[in-house]
């Protein structure tokens, strides 16, 4: 059995790396679905397929090298004579099929690609230095008006916000596919709850227009209110907001 | 000896591992279902019914869901001014996914399905993310705004079988959807067109929209087959809507529902149109041209223009499906989108209009997607569909194409008449817009028009009005930036490189083959 098996040494190391492939291109997407919960596949970023498709190969190189026996057991089986019908059979579809494979590589490399579009942009530019002094008038306050504010808040939120930004301000609103750059999910804990109250008062005030160029405003589906909303609307907003997404703004650091 | 073959065997890896960077190039096919939400059918546990479940409920549902549906839950929440459809009216039994008979309130199961799974295309989020415990709660609560959840102690539900889908039971659901004038709503190609859906009104004067069959993410309660299946056993309650249990047999409800789901899509999505080359042809000006079939589709959402006031919450049109084809001279569009009717008033026309940056972007910057701003014009191909107040009438408009420039949704200007190059083509066919516009690749009006490049990335964005639905100027659906890219055509050099590295990977493993024969490697003892 031991003995058999040896003779097909290189064919098992090719039928790994292709398993590896395989693994990465198919299954591995699925896996990750399921264990990072998403209700889509999650594909293998291309340069980390290469760099573990460059490591399957050198893997293989390197067990087919581990001892002299193995390696005369890896290249023997492109000697010719003998052996079973199999091996006759797979020694010339390896023949064929390398110089096919090379071919493929070429034809796939040289022909026009439709090239992918670079959107790269910064998610959190920094405030503004006329937003920078503005405070929420209404953090300040006894906890019965804060709880009005944050309720009135919320109104506003579900009225103007959510149908972007979503009923339960995770970005799913209705018009969030829309827009190819999504509503913020303000749940993730990436996003409002690393920023002071400001800071949402200058993008709710501004909107994508407002923003700087490296922040790509011009992709960015979210409006300027200053010509509908007062200002205390917005601060109100910005407190129901905080509230429907369940998470706190950043607090700020007390200089001793 | 077995020193030089490792040598050579290395050298022989790297080359398979340079050359398998390229296997990663290819792509993933462009979906986008999962963009939306799905039905969920399993339901967990029950939670007892106890007066503190209600009480908890209650806790839940002002916190949670009032804001839509109201305090009293009559469907009035003072945020259901922004939304279309409106929520459901909890005080009424306007239930609509149920699997109990028509008329009859849903049971347990069905609310928990619903309020877990969200609705597509509505305000209604997805709830799986509060605990099951809170989603029976919140069942009981709601519960208590419609009596009739008392008197209704054991709703009868509508038992799901199963008829396999056939071809022949496909043919028998479309006879049967004429047999039974389902098209009188959905219209026949089930594009949600036909003659009554236009005539009806709900009695807050809202038009009843039959549902758009050809759009499978858009189905209410999920657009599986039993899903669909159960629709047609049991209606909609308070809707048109009604329960086909009496008047079709469980096998013929299931060919229908096959027949339906044989007319639904799904979306298409990507973010770049290949435009495709037609060599020596003439570009198709006709929308029903045979040659659009040699482009590629691509299925794009669209939401409501929410950037400036006044903003429009309540679009009719979710999405458009473009291709492009592309000649030596010319570059032309098909534009096509699902419109229940092309009734249109003189203000309130149906048009669309694509727009395109004045010139192709060299960096990452582009003018803003709605319009453009006053640092980045954009060009914009407007066609407006013809217009007549009926036969025999003096009110009429004609189909206008026009081109303009924007910098800004304040200051949109059409271009002279001299720069006027696009032509344009719309036909209204069984619920469907089809929309031709075509122009020259390069125009003299290097500052207003867009010049395309073989190759390039060019930003492309759409809008789209219906006038039934009083959609004007800044009232109509919108999409963000995608892009459309020329197609090069594979230039005959590939092939001779293909063929050279074929001659040369053979080469390389016939030398190395023979090496390997010449000394065949040997064990030492």
């Amino acid at each position: 059995m031991a003995k058999k098996r040896s003779k097909f040494l290189m064919i098992w190391v090719i039928t790994a790396v292709v398993c590896l492939f395989l693994f990465l291109k198919y299954a591995s997407p699925k896996i990750f679905q399921v264990l990072m919960a998403k209700d889509h596949t999650m594909p293998t970023p291309s340069t980390l397929m290469m760099w573990y498709m460059i490591m399957g190969v050198l893997a293989g190189l390197v067990y087919a090298t581990t001892s002299n026996q193995k390696f005369a057991d890896f290249l023997g089986f492109l000697l010719p004579g003998g052996g079973p019908i199999i091996k006759i059979l797979l020694q010339k579809m390896l023949f064929v099929g390398f110089p096919v494979l090379v071919g493929w590589f070429v034809y796939s490399w040289s022909i026009p690609g439709a090239a992918s579009p670079v959107e790269l942009r910064i998610q959190h530019p920094t405030l503004p230095q006329e937003f920078e002094k503005r405070e929420n008038p209404f953090r300040q306050t006894d906890a019965e008006t804060q709880r009005k504010c944050i309720e009135e808040g919320k109104i506003l939120f579900q009225t103007y916000c959510r149908p972007c930004h979503g009923s339960k301000a995770d970005g799913n609103g209705p018009f969030a596919n829309s827009f190819r750059l999504r509503p913020i999910n303000f749940q993730d804990p990436g996003t409002i709850a690393t920023v002071v109250d400001n800071y949402l008062f200058w993008r709710i005030k501004e909107g994508g227009p407002g923003l700087p160029s490296e922040s790509t405003p011009w992709d960015s589906a979210m409006p300027s209110w200053k010509d509908d909303l007062k200002d205390d609307e917005i601060w109100k907003i910005i407190m129901g907001e905080y509230d429907t997404a369940g998470v706190m703004p950043r607090q700020r650091e007390k200089l001793e | 000896m077995i020193k030089a073959f490792k040598r050579v065997l290395v050298g022989l890896g790297l080359v398979v591992v340079t050359t398998s960077v390229f296997v990663v190039r290819s792509e993933v096919p462009a979906h986008a279902s999962h963009l939306f939400r799905t039905y969920k059918h399993e339901v967990p546990q029950k939670l007892s019914e106890t007066p503190e479940a209600v009480a908890e409920g209650k806790k839940v549902y002002e916190k949670r869901c009032w804001y839509c549906h109201g305090i009293e839950g009559g469907g009035d929440g003072p945020a259901s001014k922004t939304m279309f459809p409106k929520p459901r009216n909890f005080t009424r039994n306007e239930y609509k996914v149920r699997s109990t008979t028509f008329g009859s309130v849903p049971t347990d199961e069905d609310l928990f399905r619903i309020i877990t799974s969200g609705i597509e295309g509505t305000a209604m989020p997805f709830w799986s993310t509060i605990t099951e415990t809170e989603r029976w709660q919140v069942i009981y609560y709601v519960k208590t705004f419609n009596e009739q959840f008392k008197k209704d102690t054991a709703p009868k539900v509508v038992s799901v079988g199963s008829v396999a889908s056939t071809p022949d039971s496909i043919k028998r659901g479309q006879e049967l959807f004429k047999e039974t004038k389902c098209y009188e709503c959905h219209g026949e190609d089930g594009r949600g067109n036909g003659p009554l859906t236009v005539a009806l009104q709900t009695e807050w004067n809202m038009p009843y929209r039959a549902r758009d069959l050809s759009k499978a993410w858009n189905f209410k309660g999920g657009n599986a087959i039993e899903d669909i299946y159960r629709t047609i056993s049991t209606g909609f309650n308070e809707t048109p809507m009604g329960s086909y249990l009496e008047k079709l047999s469980d096998e013929d409800r299931w060919h229908v529902a096959h027949f339906v789901k044989s007319l639904s899509k799904d979306m298409a999505s990507d973010v770049v149109v290949k435009v495709k080359l037609l060599e020596g042809d003439q570009l198709p000006s006709e929308p029903l041209d045979e040659n659009w079939g040699k482009a590629t589709p691509v299925e794009l959402p669209l939401g409501g223009q929410i950037l400036t006031s006044p903003r429009h919450w309540a679009p009719a049109i979710d999405a458009v499906m473009v291709r492009a084809v592309y000649n030596k001279d010319e570059i032309a569009f098909l534009v096509e989108w699902d419109d229940s009717t092309n009734k249109q008033e003189e203000v309130f026309r149906d048009a669309m209009s694509l727009q395109f940056p004045t010139k192709i972007p060299e960096s990452l910057k582009k003018p803003y997607f709605a319009m453009g701003d006053s640092s980045g014009a954009v060009n914009l191909w407007s066609w407006k569909a013809h217009w007549g107040e009926g036969f025999g009438s003096a009110a009429e408009a004609p189909e206008t194409v026009v081109e303009l420039n924007a910098k800004g949704f304040k200051s949109v200007v059409p271009q002279p008449p001299e720069s006027q190059n696009v032509s344009g083509k719309g036909i209204y066919q069984n619920g469907r817009w089809k929309v031709v516009m075509k122009r020259p690749l390069k125009t003299e009006d290097a500052k207003g028009d867009i010049q395309f490049e073989i190759g390039k990335l060019i930003p492309i964005a759409f809008a789209v009005w219906d006038g039934s639905n009083s959609d004007v100027a800044g009232q109509k659906s919108v999409s963000s930036w995608y892009y459309i890219s020329l197609e090069k055509p594979v230039p005959k050099t590939v092939f001779v490189y293909v063929l050279i590295a074929i001659v040369m990977g053979a080469s390389i493993e016939m030398w190395f083959v023979a090496r390997l024969r010449r000394f065949p490697p040997k064990l030492e003892e």
